[in-house]
């Protein structure tokens, strides 16, 4: 229908670039950052400043772009920008404030700037603003008892929260723009257009347009992982990481990892499954550096781009009753848990079923059957003395 | 618009009676078109008065009810049961597609046999998405006779380029159901006891010519435990309840007929989640033997032993080290299964759903102002006066448009509810704090989950 209209296809190709969204997610694990400022001198307030910069590059990008910032802390995982309660702060989301009045603006946008920020780009200090503020508020509110519990950080969650916010920007970004979140309705609509278009340049005009939507259209998301605590610990959240990845994958988001300290197994697995960067920093006070050269470019020019990748991921697979590394397991058919050796009793372990262990019971019996043929044929070959084979004699 | 629309339904109703009487009259005389008529007026049934439970807003608009339907039919999709039940994860599934005649209407667009083939494409790629560690294969019905198109295998683009491949033949002849079933049965009939055997017909025809007794047919389907699922494009079959029926414990629900394109699409999608298993055959589940091999990478190319395609990558079998290019696969030289432990991972969502989250009254409303995960405003608490006006219209909707997770109590709108069942299959709300919160179940389980690290 809107296809018929010409004039829709010169504004599309106009603005060229859809915009990218960026989400990061920093991991504030305390218990790490202490050891990692120990260890390198890269406090995390340097980081932070650092990572400010990186936000602002990328917004600088263009205009339309967007960022998200999430903290995954030990206790809990929290938005840093834009923050629930002040929806109304993040310049893009509500169409109701375009006027800017100030009395609509949260008490965070009231406050004049300081003097020295009076030039400053207004995306950039809000975007400053708010995860300084906010990431001091979850840093003040850590007790010590909070740390003394858990010494792992809730990337799941915050994956999670990274995601929803993703999945809730491109629907807002499609209802804008007119485009269509379902792929298949939108194949739809294609096919539909250009069966009831007549006029043959119209056709090919649509098809065109329509292929063009399919790989370009949308808002580009991707999310950066900043990594600083280890695997141990992380292991609960096994299948929610997991399902986030899944998820990541099927929504063709990639997931960038820049990992300062420690190695995660998950991350080097989320990075391979979701076409994303898996960067674990020789130096971590070159972070910046790291961050504009690595990180910064969006999927669309990463197709002309040769990225660092790690092609040694580790898939490994460890069995549920001794925890050791396998080559080859055996799964239960009912739970999918991985067991080292055929179980005794052929009573699964993690579900209980009982499983039938007929095939890898049998073993032993083929290989004595086999004893007993060489046994039989020994002695006949022995006769022969000669290791060819000859058929028996005729006469 | 209304108006129109009810002029039509009027319409049908009579030609209903119509055909009705002729058939009852003279049956044999116009045997055909009677029949035809029947087989519309079984669906007459499912045309509902849309229209009428539309309600004017107070601002004389009907805004919030369509909106508040969009809503409801957003939610109707995930209303469904969350209890982990024990489902067959390990799937053999024989596809079965029409390619008689009949397909070659134009009712569904472009053709039924052109969409069919798409879907069955997009149902081959979500059904190994889904079920990793599962075997499809692909027959055609075409002529009366079964055609076989692709072969049971663990790999999507086998038969997704087969199925392709068909889009340059034309639909023709008559289907046989019988010898379909005969086919499936036979590719089905050496699967190992521990997975499910499964057959699902795309079935467009509104006959079936057989060479034999299909009933024959159905109970030897029955003593091999074999389920069928048809979807129709049609009308209902009587053969094709009763063939669904029979094979699946006296449960008809995996016989669906399509109203349209985006229902047909549904039924065929809602195949890909694994069958709930039942308890009379619990005795059927073994231990399997499975390979995780690690990826090999190499300076100078080699060729893989599956495809005989150079490559430089690839993983190398963990019992004879024969190289195969992709994963999840089947040794081609040892026959041993390999795969990642992240293809087992991504059946953990089937086994452990997310429960499903209940809706806020406004009474309890006013704890949250937005939602929990994406930040998104909710509608303000109304005066409690008017607590009443906004009537539920439809089941499984939440008046107040919030959404509650029933562990960790945050609330969500109904985009994030969507998502998270849909696609995330977590809540954000409890991942977000610390592991207290998570289901008791889940817990025991994740704890021993933790060594595939």
């Amino acid at each position: 229908m809107n296809t018929i209209d010409a004039t829709e296809h010169y504004s599309t190709s106009a603005h060229d670039r859809p915009p990218s969204l960026l989400t990061v997610i920093l991991d504030t694990n305390p218990h790490a950052w202490a050891q990692l400022s120990s260890q390198s001198a890269l406090p995390l307030s340097t980081a932070v400043a650092n990572i400010l910069v990186f936000l602002n590059a990328h917004l600088a990008c263009n205009y339309a772009n967007e960022v998200a910032v999430v903290a995954s802390h030990t206790q809990k995982a929290t938005w840093l920008y834009p923050v629930a309660a002040a929806a109304a702060a993040d310049p893009n989301q509500p169409p109701g404030d375009k006027d800017g009045d100030t009395p609509m603006l949260p008490q965070t946008q009231n406050r004049p700037p300081p003097p020295h920020e009076m030039n400053k780009y207004r995306p950039f200090r809000i975007v400053e603003e708010q995860v300084t503020q906010n990431l001091h508020r979850l840093l003040g509110g850590t007790t010590a008892d909070d740390l003394s519990a858990t010494t792992s950080t809730l990337m799941a969650g915050a994956l999670t929260l990274a995601l929803s916010h993703i999945n809730r920007r491109t629907i807002a970004w499609a209802e804008a723009h007119g485009g269509e979140t379902d792929p298949n309705a939108h194949a739809n609509n294609n096919n539909t257009t250009t069966s009831t278009n007549t006029a043959g340049g119209g056709a090919a005009a649509a098809a065109s347009g329509g292929d063009k939507a399919s790989t370009e259209s949308g808002l580009q998301s991707r999310i950066l992982i900043l990594s600083v605590s280890s695997a141990t610990g992380a292991a609960h959240q096994y299948i929610p990481i997991m399902n986030a990845i899944f998820a990541c994958q099927r929504l063709q988001i990639p997931i960038d990892v820049c990992k300062l300290a420690g190695d995660a197994v998950f991350l080097q697995q989320a990075a391979d499954a979701t076409k994303g960067v898996y960067m674990a920093l020789a130096e971590p006070r070159g972070l910046l550096q790291y961050l504009m050269m690595a990180f910064l470019p969006d999927q669309r020019s990463r197709r002309h781009l040769i990225l660092p990748t790690r092609v040694d991921v580790d898939f490994r697979a460890a069995c549920f009753c001794h925890r050791r590394v396998v080559d080859i397991g055996f799964v239960c058919s009912i739970c999918l848990s991985i067991f080292c050796e055929p179980l005794e009793k052929g009573e699964c372990l993690t579900c209980g079923s009982v499983l039938e262990m007929g095939d890898y019971g049998a073993k032993p019996a083929v290989v004595a059957r086999k004893k007993k043929k060489k046994k039989v044929r020994g002695p006949g070959n022995g006769a022969s003395a000669t290791p060819t084979p000859t058929p028996t004699p005729g006469p | 618009m209304a108006d129109s629309d009810e002029e039509y339904a009027g319409e049908v109703s009579e030609d209903e009676v119509d055909g009705s009487q002729i058939s009852s009259r003279g049956g044999a005389a116009q045997p055909p078109r009677s029949k035809r008529k029947k087989n519309r007026g079984g669906a007459e049934w499912e045309v509902s008065r849309t229209w009428e439970s539309l309600v004017e807003g107070a601002d004389g608009t009907i805004n919030s009810t369509v909106e508040g339907l969009l809503e409801a039919g957003k939610r109707k999709r995930l209303l469904r049961d969350t209890t982990p039940l024990q489902r067959g994860i390990i799937r053999h599934l024989i596809l079965v597609l029409d390619l008689s005649h009949s397909m070659a209407e134009k009712d569904l667009r472009p053709t039924r046999y052109l969409l069919s083939l798409r879907y069955a494409q997009e149902f081959v790629r979500e059904f190994f998405e889904q079920n990793p560690i599962s075997q499809l294969g692909v027959l055609g019905l075409r002529d009366g006779l079964a055609v076989r198109v692709s072969d049971m295998s663990g790999n999507p683009t086998e038969h997704i380029s087969a199925i392709q491949a068909l889009r340059e033949h034309d639909p023709k002849g008559l289907p046989s159901l019988q010898n379909g079933l005969e086919m499936a049965r036979g590719a089905l009939f050496h699967t190992p006891t521990h997975g499910t055997r499964e057959v699902l017909i795309i079935f467009g025809s509104l006959l079936s010519s057989d060479p034999g007794d299909i009933h024959h047919t159905i109970a030897t389907l029955v003593s091999e435990k074999i389920r069928v699922g048809i979807v129709g494009l049609a009308a209902q079959v009587a053969i094709c309840r009763e063939l669904c029926s029979k094979t699946n414990h006296g449960d008809d629900t995996t016989y669906g007929v399509a109203l349209n394109e985006q229902h047909f699409r549904e039924l065929v999608m809602g195949v890909t989640t694994p069958p709930t298993t039942f308890s009379q055959r619990q005795s059927a589940s073994s231990l399997l033997m499975m390979g995780f091999p690690s990826r090999a990478v190499e300076a100078h190319p080699s060729l893989c032993a599956c495809h005989s395609n150079p490559s430089c990558g690839g993983y190398s079998c963990s019992r004879c080290n024969s190289k195969v290019c992709g994963l999840p696969a089947e040794c081609p030289s040892c026959s041993l299964t390999l795969i990642l432990s992240t293809h087992l991972a991504r059946s953990y969502h089937h086994l452990f759903p997310l429960m499903n989250w209940v809706e806020v009254p406004w009474a309890r409303a006013s704890r949250s102002l937005a939602c929990f995960a994406c930040g998104i405003t909710f509608p303000p608490v109304p005066p409690r006066d008017q607590w009443q006006a906004a009537d539920v219209q439809s089941r499984g909707m939440s008046v107040s448009s919030r959404y509650e997770c029933t562990v960790c109590r945050n609330n969500f709108c109904i985009d994030c509810d969507l998502f998270a069942h849909e696609v995330v299959h977590n809540c954000p709300g409890c991942q977000s704090e610390t592991t207290s919160s998570t289901t008791p179940g889940l817990v025991q389980v994740t704890d021993r989950m933790d060594t595939s690290a």
